[in-house]
């Protein structure tokens, strides 16, 4: 299993278009992929988990992966969520 | 599993059923059987959602000139796919053993309102995706998606909440084998229709749309008020023996369709039928009916919805009456209004007290006097009588009376032909026509009683309230005593009574009508055979011994029994369908 911390870098946060971006990215993987925000862990597979996720622009998640892939499917992950999704930026 | 209605269309019926539309995605908890079924479910479950993905990846590149709506299609089918949901579906379906509707709306709505909390409103906005998707599926499963119908290899049952007037006018009668609704009573619009069309229907049965899963096999038994869904395979055979038996008596019957309608004292009644469509005139001919006694005009605003002219109505009326000719037909004026045709009418807390029938008329008389003058024009057949619903007040008749006589006027320097003596009547169907019955007799060459508004108006029943539907009753003694009264005043002045409701056609009613001396019995035309085996067993005098009787008794339950006893010696057979007359 690999983890991964990070903070959601455009500014509206994982709203519906981020989370289908996410949710399209982690499905690529056969590793099971999750995201926590420190009180729930949700599955990045799932367009209703990341949505209820509902993490802020600002705010830190964690990423961790587990599976025969783990490795690529954090990278391409974090990677998505990194770029800001093609959204405005936090300063 | 098997329900209990009100039997408003008689006839057997037996095949898969069609849902006809989903409000929301909320339907009722159906438990499965077994751990196998659940494994079926779950199979039907996953065809549904790999249906409406693919539904959604034509849809998504019919629109993929357009950035937006790819994406929201896009992200609708990461809901349909997502795993969380399905395996919270499949959990409830395998553990719980619910149905993958109630499991899949279950879930859905489980998913709204966690939406709903989150504070992101660009999150909450996704709502109305969840329920669209919820929707769509359940569209699926249920197989209710619009203009099935018209797609479908077999004939279905049609189940329904209740069904709308202006939805008949889409209803193929190839396509359905029976109609089973949530709500209505005897007397509602669908029970007439189906009646009108010789399907069976059971109405008034609480809640149907949610006990009935798509395709599943009903048995409708509209003589007994009873549905039977998924019957049993003993169920099923003695459905199948009963639908025989009952196709052969109807045909038995049809068979001496020829002979007049005489009581057994050798006094000829005259028996015609209700007609809503010019199509029906075949059906009356079939089974035997003296010419139409009450032919309802409405279906022509449903199809042209205000646009029908002069010539519209005029083929129509014309038609029906040189193919019934010399018979006769009573064309009766629009009734709009009251539980028919409300669309596009402002909203009124009473509709059956308010702007309806004749009321709606005398307001547009440019539009009514199309009407007046197509029927004056087909009156050249000489068999046609025209007759206006809802009269409560003279000035009504009086204002009738002024348009027909420049109608004629018209007509006449015109050089059109028509009947310069067609008779004209009006409807008996609230207690001031039958109370103030001197007053407005004296315009009219003949009445026809509506016994079905009459009773509603007279015990301010709403008929089609299921809370107070157990109230309403043609049999009560306060029903019985108008009808009588009107009979005994319009004789006295050398004029004719007709009857048109519901209770014209009840084997139990019968007796008694035939006993207060009406002239004229209107009814569904496929009830006909049955009607005329009736009078021809009464003699004048013993009807009107029943009749007597029946006026110094307390309660309309009194005076069914007693009827019922009179009758079961007389006519054996009504033993075998009891339910048709002997409605609580």
């Amino acid at each position: 299993m690999k983890t991964r911390t990070l903070t959601v870098p455009n500014r509206l946060g994982i709203h519906a278009r981020p989370a289908a971006l996410i949710v399209r990215k982690a499905s690529e993987f056969r590793s099971e992929v999750f995201i926590s925000n420190g009180v729930d862990e949700i599955n990045a597979k799932s367009i209703m988990g990341v949505m209820t996720l509902a993490a802020a622009g600002g705010s830190r998640i964690t990423i961790s992966t587990d599976g025969p892939d783990e490795e690529t499917a954090l990278d391409g992950v974090c990677a998505v969520i990194e770029s800001g999704f093609g959204e405005e930026m936090l300063p | 599993m098997r329900l209990k209605g009100i039997a408003a269309s008689p006839g057997i019926a037996i095949g898969p059923a069609f849902l006809l539309k989903v409000r929301d995605f909320k339907v009722a908890r159906r438990t499965l059987s077994s751990p196998e079924e659940a494994d079926g479910e779950i199979g039907r479950l996953r065809d549904a959602v790999d249906q409406l993905d693919a539904d959604l990846e034509k849809l998504s590149n019919d629109i993929g000139h357009v950035v937006e709506g790819r994406q929201i299609m896009e992200f609708l089918r990461l809901l349909l796919r997502d795993p969380m949901i399905h395996r919270d579906v499949e959990e409830r379906i395998s553990q719980n053993l619910e149905s993958a509707e109630y499991a899949v709306s279950t879930v859905l709505q489980e998913v709204v309102s966690k939406f709903l909390e989150l504070d992101d409103p660009y999150i909450r906005e996704r709502v109305a995706d969840v329920r669209d998707i919820g929707r769509r599926l359940l569209e699926k499963l249920l197989g209710t998606e619009k203009d099935f119908l018209a797609r479908s290899e077999v004939p279905m049952i049609l189940v329904t909440e209740d069904l709308d007037p202006t939805d008949t006018a889409s209803i193929d009668t190839s396509q359905v084998l029976a109609i089973i609704t949530d709500l209505g009573g005897s007397t509602s619009h669908t029970a007439i229709i189906a009646r009108s069309m010789g399907i069976p229907a059971v109405v008034a049965l609480g809640n149907i749309t949610s006990s009935v899963g798509p395709r599943d096999i009903v048995v409708v038994d509209g003589i007994h008020g009873q549905v039977t869904v998924n019957p049993t395979d003993t169920e099923l055979l003695f459905a199948t023996e009963i639908r025989e038996k009952y196709i052969e008596a109807e045909r038995r019957m049809a068979e001496n369709t020829g002979s007049p309608t005489v009581t057994a004292d050798g006094v000829k009644i005259e028996l015609s039928a209700n007609i809503e469509f010019p199509q029906e005139v075949a059906l009356v001919k079939k089974y035997g009916g003296f010419g139409v006694g009450l032919f309802r005009t409405e279906f022509l605003r449903l199809l042209n919805r205000g646009t029908e002219t002069e010539e519209d109505h005029f083929r129509v009326y014309d038609g029906v009456a040189a193919s019934l000719a010399p018979d006769p037909v009573i064309i009766r004026t629009y009734d709009m209004g009251g539980d028919k045709f409300r669309k596009g009418m402002a909203e009124e807390a009473n509709p059956f007290l308010g702007y309806r029938g004749v009321r709606i008329c005398l307001d547009n008389p440019e539009e009514f006097s199309i009407q007046l003058r197509a029927i004056m024009r087909a009156s050249r057949h000489g068999n046609v009588k025209m007759m206006f619903p809802m009269i409560t007040h003279v000035e009504q008749l009086r204002r009738i009376r002024e348009i027909l006589t420049n109608i004629r006027q018209e007509l006449y320097r015109e050089g059109i032909p028509f009947d310069g003596g067609m008779p004209v009547g009006f409807m008996v169907e609230t207690p001031a026509a039958v109370v103030a019955l001197d007053l407005l007799l004296p315009y009219a060459d003949f009445v026809s009683i509506g016994t079905n508004d009459l009773t509603q108006y007279t015990l301010a029943v709403d008929r089609g309230s299921p809370l107070v539907a157990d109230l309403y009753d043609p049999f009560h003694p306060a029903v019985l005593r108008q009808i009588d009264r009107v009979v005994r005043y319009t004789h006295s002045q050398g004029k004719w009574v007709g009857v048109c409701g519901i209770m014209a056609g009840d084997p139990l009613a019968v007796p008694l009508l035939l006993g207060m001396g009406v002239d004229e019995l209107s009814v569904a035309s496929s009830l006909i055979p049955d009607v005329k085996k009736m009078i021809s067993v009464f003699t004048t005098t013993s009807a009107a011994e029943i009749a007597a009787d029946a006026m110094k008794m307390e309660t309309g339950r009194d005076i069914r029994a007693m009827v019922f006893s009179q009758v079961v010696g007389r006519y054996p057979e009504i033993l075998l369908d009891e339910s048709l007359g002997v409605r609580k």
